[in-house]
């Protein structure tokens, strides 16, 4: 487990700059007071194998003392680096992504699983959304209920006939 | 006498060249031991001389070594290429970001190139907008004088359809004007 490297730290945040905008500084920004702890504590990105994990700073810190090989994981999975260098988001980034998302798309429950399925979005099933969302742009599409579903871009199929 | 021989020999080995090569030797002479006796007095104080000259100047001085930039050789001329050398000094590997600083820093420049993007998409969108709102009007006035054309066309031939009705009246008109003419027919009950 380590810190990001500069070329690592760019194409990780380009990635999630597309769902964010600019509310991405609160995710480094962002403090968390612990009662042991005096000062707070802050999240961090580290790096275990190819996988980016968003970490409490205190614990990336304690899991120095576990040997690279025995560390599986530790804090929430973004997604990994490809052999490439590019960067892959994973499902359970979203609960990070979601609260700071720029473009959202709220689905009725009637289209909630055929979406879940694989099905895209059709403007029948549209609830509302943010407005001026252009073309190809990342959005988090969220259920009626404010459950964040899946995180893609709003390219033409995405988004049935007419959007 | 034959006790120190062996150790004189021993000692004198390395300079034992030097007698002969001094100025009181005979040269030619045949090396015999009665010869060899005779000279082992010179060569001690030789050997002496030669102690406190070395004793005098001390320890072997050690040779300056030059660095490559003191000799001002050419670069390429090195075994190793001139990109590959790294600085010595610095730290091996990987420079990890860990500061929020840098961090934020890397963050900037991110969002700056994003928001461009967005900020094209979107000024390209509202161009190809205004672009679909403009053929809009223009198919609907298009639409709207079509139609006007058809109306007019159509009040034309209503009026044209009117037209020898009026002519067909005009004649009852004819005769009712001279009808008029006439006296009016009365009736009287009376």
């Amino acid at each position: 487990m380590r810190p990001l490297t500069e070329s690592e730290t760019q194409t990780l945040f380009t990635k999630l700059a597309n769902y964010t905008g600019r509310s991405l500084t609160n995710l480094i920004t962002e403090t968390i007071t612990t009662p042991n702890s005096k000062t707070p504590d802050r999240h961090v990105f580290r790096i275990q194998g190819c996988r980016v994990y968003y970490v409490r700073e205190s614990i990336a810190n304690l899991a120095t003392s576990v040997a690279r090989d025995n560390l599986l994981s530790l804090g929430t999975c973004i997604g990994k680096f490809t052999k490439t260098g590019k960067f892959r988001l994973h499902v359970t980034a979203l609960d990070i992504i979601a609260p700071h998302a720029r473009y959202k798309v709220w689905v009725k429950p009637n289209g909630e699983m055929p979406f879940l399925y694989g099905g895209n979005v059709l403007k029948a099933h549209v609830g509302r959304w943010s407005e001026d969302c252009p073309e190809h742009q990342g959005v988090v599409v969220m259920a009626m209920n404010d459950t964040p579903l899946v995180s893609r871009s709003s390219r033409s199929g995405f988004l049935g006939n007419g959007y | 006498m034959a006790n120190t021989k062996p150790s004189n020999m021993a000692k004198s080995k390395p300079s034992s060249s030097k007698p002969s090569s001094k100025p009181g030797s005979k040269p030619g002479s045949k090396p015999s031991g009665l010869g060899e006796k005779k000279r082992t007095g010179k060569p001690r104080k030789a050997k002496e001389e030669v102690k406190t000259s070395r004793e005098k100047q001390g320890p072997k001085k050690k040779r300056r070594t030059y660095t490559e930039k003191e000799l001002g050789i050419p670069t390429l001329n090195m075994i190793t290429p001139a990109g590959v050398q790294k600085p010595s000094g610095k730290k091996k590997g990987k420079v990890f970001v860990d500061d929020p600083d840098s961090l934020q820093t890397i963050l900037a420049m991110v969002n700056a190139e994003k928001e461009g993007q967005i900020e094209s998409k979107m000024t390209k969108a509202r161009h190809m907008e205004e672009i679909r709102e403009a053929r809009r009007k223009e198919a609907e006035a298009r639409h709207e004088s079509k139609r006007s054309k058809l109306e007019e066309t159509k009040g034309e031939l209503k009026r044209q359809k009117k037209r020898p009705s009026e002519s067909d009246s005009v004649k009852p008109e004819g005769e009712d004007s001279q009808a008029r003419g006439k006296a009016k027919k009365r009736v009287s009950f009376g």
